[in-house]
């Protein structure tokens, strides 16, 4: 019975292997959407790769421009650029550099940009001029515009403050020596530059972290978060291969020759299923093992979470096959019915947009699908960094819905 | 006569209220060739595959090689070499492939699998293709394919379902000797066919079966013998056919006469005897004849005298 299920393994396999759209339906597509989507929403997740470049014409007198521009480029999200090819930019060399498509976002720092800051009583003004290509999203322009007004209040701040010391000192203790003075005021400078609101080693860090249980060493990598959504989309594609796979076995009649065969029902059809089974596996060793190797994605923290995950996902696919396999009557049924249901499945699961961004009815019928547990569970290892126990649950529902799947599918099946 | 190794008895199925097999009853013996002859919708295919396992029967009884079909069926079917009306094969796996895989479900391995492969091969000259697709292949070459995949595992018994349909003549020829052949080594073979020619050459004996049933069944020279010296089915305008029937009976050729729809059916003793016979007394009776037909001592003609219709339309 062994030998009949393997022969019958090794058969579809083979047949698998010979059929290039199969193939690349299989293993290239869902690697594809991955590799673009990954390079097209880059910047959104993975602030090093897509930091944005922004130029920096620094006309300043003083010394507050170059200080605001050394820590907005200390910021992992911008990267400042203050010369091109070696010479120091001016306005005209920015300008040009945007209408050239080179870059898109250009800083203009004014002549008495450190005086005005630095003034008291006087009111003057001036500006910095935001050079920004139109084309330039607001999801890009505005955080820049944000972050920059922050480093200036605080670099206001600074440059006020040995003014409004002695304005200060002036009416509060005007009998106060000139030596007495200075000291005070070099404790003042000191206290707030390397203290409470900035400097170097500032005492106040806003830092990322992930709730108690989930491990996160850095951010999620735009591949960890595309890899597990069109992973999983890829592996539902089993369904279409074994449906078809079934339906041409009984309208070319082999299956009569498998009948006529001295093997049990319990044996075709388990030489049936198994070989897709064995093909989604290879479809999920391949995708986390390319995605690991080429992208340098973590892959979490539990091996062993993984690939009870990765079997009891494989089984709900296979089983959603098995199920389609045992309704489906007609090649014609098959075709188009499949495709609208697996990306139907796919897109209420959350592989193309994540779920926790859906509306809250629309998340809880995502919970009908089981692209969605498996998501989730390959999530919680890659993402999340939780174990074996905390993927358990997922793993037991998929594996129900396996169940279902598998049993309605078979009672439904027929051989001819 | 030894024990018969195919025993059916008053097999019976239904498709819902069709009756496809209705109350059909032979028996085969070991080492013979036995046809299954009849038209489009007899019920050929559906016997086969009540015999190879592959349908219930509704009613009736079937013994192979002794094991009652109903109960035994797992040791009866490695008994069995199924050569299916429809080929069926996997298309995008060379033949020698289809031919692994075939015998490894029945058992085979390793170098005898090997072996037999080769063997069966040979038989139906396709040694030299083995390695391609079988989607390149003709019609003829897959149906020899189709044939080689129900002989892989040395059944002894072997139901041939039509395997001659879309067949050029010379592939035909060719897979008859195969047949022949495998005859002569002893095996029994189920053939059914719509080709009366392929009956006659191959069967021992022939069944001749329509709408279910089996309305003659012998070796083909007695199935013959049925028309005797030939039947003649003449046309002549109605209002002439009672007033000649008589003088039609009194010829010296003619065994029998009777009326089929329009015409006359005439059973002879000796066909063109008796058709100058005929000619001679329309004439003189001046009677015009509007269309003679002779169906000369073929299985043909015994299937259109034993039913009226042709068995190709
Ligand atoms: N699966 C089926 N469902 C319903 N009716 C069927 C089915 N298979 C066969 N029949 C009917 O049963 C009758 C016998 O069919 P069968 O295929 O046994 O004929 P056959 O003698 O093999 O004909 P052919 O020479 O065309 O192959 C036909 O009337 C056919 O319509
Ligand atoms: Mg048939």
């Amino acid at each position: 019975m062994l030998q009949q299920i393997l022969a019958l393994t090794w058969k579809d396999l083979k047949i698998f292997f010979k059929d290039p759209g199969a193939v690349v339906l299989i293993f290239l597509q869902p690697f594809m959407f991955i590799v673009v989507m990954s390079y097209a929403l880059g910047g959104l997740f993975e602030p090093e790769k897509g930091a944005i470049h922004i130029l920096a014409v620094n006309q300043d007198r003083g010394s507050q421009a170059a200080a605001i521009l050394q820590q907005l480029d200390a910021l992992d999200a911008f990267v400042v650029e203050t010369r091109w090819e070696g010479q120091p930019l001016t306005r005209e060399m920015a300008e040009r550099l945007i209408v050239e498509g080179k870059r898109n976002l250009a800083l203009i720092f004014p002549p008495d940009f450190s005086e005005v800051l630095g003034q008291i009583a006087e009111r003057h003004s001036t500006r910095i001029v935001f050079l920004a290509d139109p084309t330039a999203s607001a999801q890009v322009v505005e955080p820049i515009q944000g972050t920059l007004q922050g480093l200036i209040e605080r670099r206001v701040f600074i440059a006020r403050m040995p003014k409004g010391i002695d304005f200060l000192l002036d009416t509060l203790a005007p009998q106060m020596s000139r030596e007495q003075r200075e000291a005070f005021k070099a404790q003042a400078e000191q206290a707030s530059s390397g203290g409470l609101v900035g400097g170097d080693s500032p005492v106040v860090i806003v830092e990322r972290e992930a709730p108690t249980g989930m491990r996160v060493e850095k951010y999620p990598n735009t591949f960890q978060q595309n890899v597990p959504g069109y992973t999983i989309y890829g592996l539902f594609w089993i369904v279409s291969l074994l449906t078809s796979s079934v339906l041409r076995e009984r309208r070319e009649g082999t299956f009569r020759r498998l009948l006529a065969a001295p093997m049990r029902r319990a044996t075709i059809l388990a030489g049936k299923f198994l070989p897709y089974y064995l093909i989604n596996l290879v479809q999920l060793l391949i995708m986390l093992g390319a995605s690991s190797l080429l992208f340098k994605m973590s892959l979490g923290y539990s091996p062993l979470g993984l690939v009870v995950v990765s079997l009891a996902a494989a089984a709900a696919s296979t089983g959603l096959g098995v199920l389609i396999a045992g309704l489906a009557r007609t090649d014609s049924q098959v075709g188009g019915l499949t495709v609208l249901l697996l990306l139907t499945m796919s897109a209420l699961g959350g592989c193309f947009v994540p779920r926790f961004i859906m509306p809250d009815w629309l998340k809880t019928l995502g919970l009908i699908t089981p692209h969605a547990w498996a998501l989730d569970a390959y999530q919680d290892l890659l993402v999340r960094g939780y174990g074996l126990r905390e993927v358990l649950p997922k793993a037991g529902a998929l594996l129900i819905f396996a169940a279902a799947f598998f049993g309605i599918g078979i009672s439904r099946f027929r051989f001819d | 006569m030894s024990s018969p190794i195919i025993e059916v008895s008053e097999l019976v199925k239904k498709y819902g209220d069709r009756l496809a097999v209705n109350g059909v009853s032979f028996q085969v013996q070991e080492g013979e060739i036995f046809g299954l002859l009849g038209p489009n919708g007899a019920g050929k295919t559906t016997t086969l595959s009540i015999l190879s396992t592959l349908l219930q029967p509704d009613a009736g009884k079937v013994q192979i090689n002794g094991y009652d079909l109903a109960q035994d069926a797992e040791r009866i079917k490695p008994l069995i070499g199924l050569v299916p009306q429809e080929l069926a094969l996997y298309p995008t796996l060379s033949a020698w492939d289809n031919l692994a895989f075939f015998g490894r479900i029945y058992g085979l391995r390793g170098r005898r699998l090997r072996e037999q492969i080769d063997f069966v091969l040979e038989l139906v000259g396709l040694r030299d293709r083995a390695g391609d697709a079988v989607e390149t292949f003709s019609g003829g070459m897959k149906r020899r394919l189709n044939l080689a995949a129900g002989l892989i595992h040395q059944p002894r018994l072997l139901f041939l379902d039509e395997p001659t349909v879309g067949v050029d003549p010379q592939s035909r020829n060719f897979i008859f000797e195969h047949i022949e052949r495998l005859k002569a080594a002893g095996m029994t073979i189920l053939y059914t066919t719509h080709y009366m020619e392929e009956a006659e050459r191959l069967c021992d004996r022939v069944a001749i079966m329509d709408e279910g049933r089996i309305l003659a069944l012998d070796t083909p020279q007695k199935l013959i013998g049925l028309l005797g010296g030939g039947v003649i089915h003449l046309a002549i305008p109605s209002d002439f056919i009672s007033m000649l029937l008589p003088a039609i009976r009194a010829l010296p050729h003619v065994q029998a006469v009777s009326p089929l729809d329009g015409r006359i059916k005439i059973e002879t003793t000796e066909a063109r005897s008796a058709l100058l016979e005929l000619i001679q007394l329309c004439h003189t009776r001046d009677v015009p004849i509007l269309s003679l037909e002779i169906l000369e001592p073929s299985l043909e003609s015994v299937f259109l005298h034993l039913t009226g219709k042709h068995l190709r339309d």
